[in-house]
């Protein structure tokens, strides 16, 4: 195995520019070759963690500000507090909502059940604080929804309750509505790719279908579930539009106020280290867990099971189930928009360049944290040292708020002596895309990489192919499914990137985020509605193709 | 096969991607050397569409080409902190004095001593030394529910925090410079103890947790969840003049008044102002765009979109702004109003004040 390693490293760094001195001695060398092969990888590693690394080691090296002082003394355990409440709350309400909605598409027939499929990974072309701004608008004291309450009933706002959605439950809702795709996507996957035969000895043993799904489906699916829940998890933990907006007191609002109130950049860099520690735990838990429970399975049959039918009632439930989700999490925000939209005919002249920028931005940072992601999967993949702690600083740069790598990257920029603009500026905005999203692109990769039998590369040098030709017809084509998902994950998420895009953009280079948040911090939510729909439209493509992709390999 | 189809799409994908990044995007050269053309860059807080007719404007008066950054005044201030000597910036436009102050604090600022800004631009609304100059003017007041309060229940600060406003007040969160500079005149006129009682008892007032913006709190008095609510005059004369029926109804359900201090002490009035860069190249042009901004011309844009009011006493309203009540200013330096935002901030949060 270690004979092919220089080889894949010329491949791999011939795409991150590098080239490598290889000689014909390496062969008997395999030491050399080894660290030659782990070069890519480990630059990419840099490159992912030093604006990370960046804006802690500002953090922490300048002196503790009077604000560190009191921010540490009354503020650390609520911030702190308030954020794992708000996750734990949305990785339940993630769980609730995707895990029976992947189980009844991947197992039943019922009506709509083709169109489900798909369409319940829109969400995902939503940002956050796009959501907020629609769900507050509707739920808010003065939305359609209270206004027709009071008008039926009579009643002054002060005499029923309401659910509040600004509160940390209400966070917790409109964050798990758009990223519960990452569960579902990960969980109708692994029960669609259960293996055959477990399903059929539960059968068989005369196992009931919610014991099937209890008792079986879901231990052998719970490690993908824990994956994509990570991922999931890790985003919301960075959010700081929709918590700002809905004014919760997490560590990402925390983050925003020190150095915006309180005019201490440190002191926010430290509380980022938080965040960062929290989304570490995660990642180490779900990989202690999924070492645990991953390796159960010993069938090869992987074909997709035989979807049942359903009883009448049953399929009407899932039905309408379903669609209740796909209402809650996508139509009812996105016609609120719409309505607003049109309600208020407002203007937002020159969204022409937006859009431009927007889709240049995008497919730039998506190319380049692609390459990174694809380096790492493929990397790590024969560096098994390197895996964990390439993930890890992978998922510290997904964990950190956009916000608090933008400062990372000033800080690098202070010290080279440049000034922000032009190409300088968007090279430094690609970098933060990369740190910020690599991690997104590494999971999808990983999953599809951790399916392959490990023989494979076995059997392919037995044949010959070997280097260059390895990668472009064996590791590509492997792990193609994944790093094709991984490609439209990232495009969607860098259109939806805000804080990191507000920092670094260079003249002339606004984005439909920039401009939406703009119109937002403005009270113009009118005006606002425009081009955060032209947001979600422009993620639309990319998430329907990812959709009809991903339900096309788990059919053949 | 099907691999290849994959392969294929994901090549071209990031073969897109790079087509795209060669694309000769035509990003404005900012290297005002190279270009004959004298260019004037601004780094504004502020997003109005009356501002780009404005600066067009001034383009074609002076003959420069304008580069305007606008972001969040945090960011520009990170993003000029981080540029040091090589940043672009000549002129910094930014609402709220504590901002601009802090742009001042940071040493990013130059003295002016401009004959014709000084006269201009009252001296409580520049600062002392002519770091920054205010261009507009805006009241941080009260909104309220005229069939539940008499504007003389309201008439001060300090009676927001007497017992009877209990369970009747929205403010949104102090994450919100306003309320920081609100609460920085407190300090300023009686000192940190009195200020955080009084924010201690506003708390304790509060009708639900501090949530949304100013607009959201003018709302939630027409929808009834609470009486009175701190904001700013420009969001409820906008509400005023919206396309939507619904807005017009809220605004014309509620009053809006501008409270004093304490009887005679004038009013909390806050600026959009404007400051020269330590990197600005051409002071001249740097001055000859802020004195643009206080010309009439200037005035009647810069406030045009905002429903801000004008700095000049001699500018007409913006439609709507009329409906402010009649108010007379506090004679307080606005340097205080940056000098005490940290203060502030600790402040809100020992009261619980989100």
């Amino acid at each position: 195995m270690a004979r092919t390693k220089p080889k894949l490293s010329v491949c791999l760094t011939s795409r991150v520019g590098i080239k490598l001195k290889r000689g014909k001695a390496e062969r008997s060398m395999p030491r050399l070759t080894l660290s030659f092969s782990a070069i890519p990888p480990l630059l990419v590693i840099a490159l992912v963690g030093l604006p990370v690394f960046a804006a802690i080691f500002a953090g922490v090296s300048t002196g503790d500000g009077a604000t560190w002082t009191h921010i540490f003394e009354n503020r650390l355990v609520p911030y702190t507090a308030t954020t794992l409440w708000v996750l734990f709350l949305s990785a339940a309400i993630m769980i609730a909502l995707a895990v029976p909605a992947a189980w009844l598409i991947s197992q039943y027939e019922f009506p709509g059940r083709s169109i489900f499929n798909w369409a319940l990974i829109l969400p995902l072309a939503m940002p956050g604080y796009v959501m907020a701004y629609a769900w507050a608008d509707v739920m808010g004291v003065a939305g359609p929804l209270q206004t027709q309450l009071r008008e039926w009933t009579g009643l002054s706002a002060r005499d029923y309750w309401f659910p509040n959605l600004f509160s940390a439950p209400g966070l917790a809702f409109v964050l798990a509505s758009t990223l519960f795709p990452y569960v579902y996507i990960t969980a109708r996957a692994a029960f669609s790719m259960q293996s055959l035969a477990t399903l059929e000895a539960a059968r068989s043993l005369g196992a009931k279908p919610f014991d099937l799904f209890w008792r079986v489906a879901i231990p052998v699916a719970a490690p993908a579930i824990i994956g994509g829940l990570c991922l999931a998890l890790m985003e919301a933990a960075a959010d700081y539009g929709a918590a700002d907006f809905l004014g919760i007191q997490t560590l990402g609002v925390g983050i925003i106020r020190s150095w915006t109130s309180f005019g201490e950049p440190n002191t926010a860099a430290r509380l980022a280290l938080m965040l960062i520690f929290i989304a570490g735990t995660f990642l180490v838990a779900a990989r202690i867990f999924q070492g645990q429970r991953g390796t159960q399975q010993t069938s090869v049959r992987w074909r997709t099971p035989q979807r049942s039918d359903m009883p009448v009632w049953a399929g009407i439930s899932a039905f309408a189930l379903c669609t209740a989700f796909l209402l809650i999490c996508f139509f009812v925000p996105m016609s609120r928009l719409i309505w607003l939209l049109l309600e208020h005919q407002a203007r937002a002249p020159d969204l022409m360049p937006l859009i431009r920028s927007t889709l240049i931005l995008g497919a730039m940072g998506a190319a380049t944290a692609f390459v990174a992601a694809l380096v790492f999967s493929l990397a790590t993949k024969r560096h098994e040292s390197l895996r964990l702690g390439a993930r890890l600083v992978a998922a510290a740069g997904y964990a950190a708020p956009g916000a608090v790598l933008g400062l990372g990257a000033l800080y690098i920029l202070r010290e080279t002596g440049q000034s922000l603009s032009g190409a300088i500026a968007i090279g430094f905005l690609i970098w933060i895309y990369v740190s910020r999203f690599t991690s997104a692109g590494v999971e999808p990769m990983q999953a599809t990489l951790a399916r392959l039998p490990k023989n494979l590369d076995q059997a392919s040098h037995s044949l010959g192919v070997t280097g260059l030709r390895q990668f472009w017809r064996v590791d590509l084509p492997l792990i193609a499914p994944g790093a094709f998902a991984a490609a439209l994950i990232l495009f969607v998420e860098i259109l939806k990137e805000l804080p990191a895009t507000l920092m670094l953009r260079p003249f002339g280079w606004d984005t439909l985020a920039v401009r939406a948040h703009a119109y937002a911090t403005d009270e113009r939510l009118a005006q606002a509605t425009l081009p955060a729909l032209l947001i979600v439209l422009a993620g639309l493509a990319p998430v329907l193709l990812l959709s009809w992709r991903l339900s096309q390999s788990e059919r053949t | 096969m099907t691999f290849k189809i994959h392969m294929i799409a994901g090549l071209s994908l990031l073969v897109g991607a790079v087509a795209a990044c060669s694309n000769p995007a035509d990003t404005p050269t900012d290297d005002a050397t190279a270009a004959p053309q004298p260019v004037l860059t601004i780094y504004s807080s502020r997003h109005y569409d009356s501002d780009k007719e404005l600066f067009a404007m001034f383009e074609e008066q002076s003959g420069a080409r304008l580069d305007v950054r606008e972001s969040g005044a945090s960011q520009l201030l990170e993003t000029m902190r981080a540029e040091g000597d090589q940043s672009p910036a000549d002129v910094i436009i930014a609402a709220d004095a504590g901002s601009l102050w802090r742009f001042q604090d940071a040493g990013l600022t130059q003295p002016l001593s401009s004959a014709a800004l000084n006269n201009v631009v009252p001296a409580n609304y520049r600062e002392s030394d002519g770091n920054w100059f205010g261009v507009a003017r805006r009241i941080r007041g009260i909104a309220y529910d005229p069939d539940r309060w008499t504007p003389e229940e309201l008439a001060r600060w300090d009676l927001l925090a007497s017992e009877d406003k209990a369970g009747e007040s929205c403010v949104r969160s102090t994450s919100n410079i306003y309320n920081l500079s609100l609460m920085s005149e407190l300090i300023h006129r009686y000192g940190n103890e009195a200020a955080q009682t009084w924010a201690t008892a506003i708390v304790g007032n509060m009708a639900r947790n501090p949530q949304g913006g100013d607009t959201d709190q003018i709302r939630a008095i027409a929808a009834g969840e609470c009486s009175l609510a701190i904001v700013n005059h420009y969001y409820w004369i906008r509400l005023g003049a919206s396309e939507t029926e619904a807005d017009q109804l809220v605004a014309a359900s509620t009053s809006f008044l501008v409270p004093e201090f304490v009887e005679g002490s004038g009013s909390h009035v806050n600026i959009t102002g404007a400051a020269v860069t330590t990197t600005a190249d051409d002071l001249k042009l740097a001055e000859d765009f802020i004195a643009f901004l206080l010309t009439e011309t200037g005035q009647s844009y810069v406030t045009r979109d905002t429903k801000e009011l004008p700095l000049l006493d001699t500018t007409a309203l913006p439609d709507g702004v009329e409906k402010v009540p009649a108010f007379v200013a506090s004679d307080t330096q606005l340097d205080v109003y940056g000098e005490n935002q940290a203060e502030a901030q600790r402040l809100f949060d020992l009261a619980g004040w989100n």
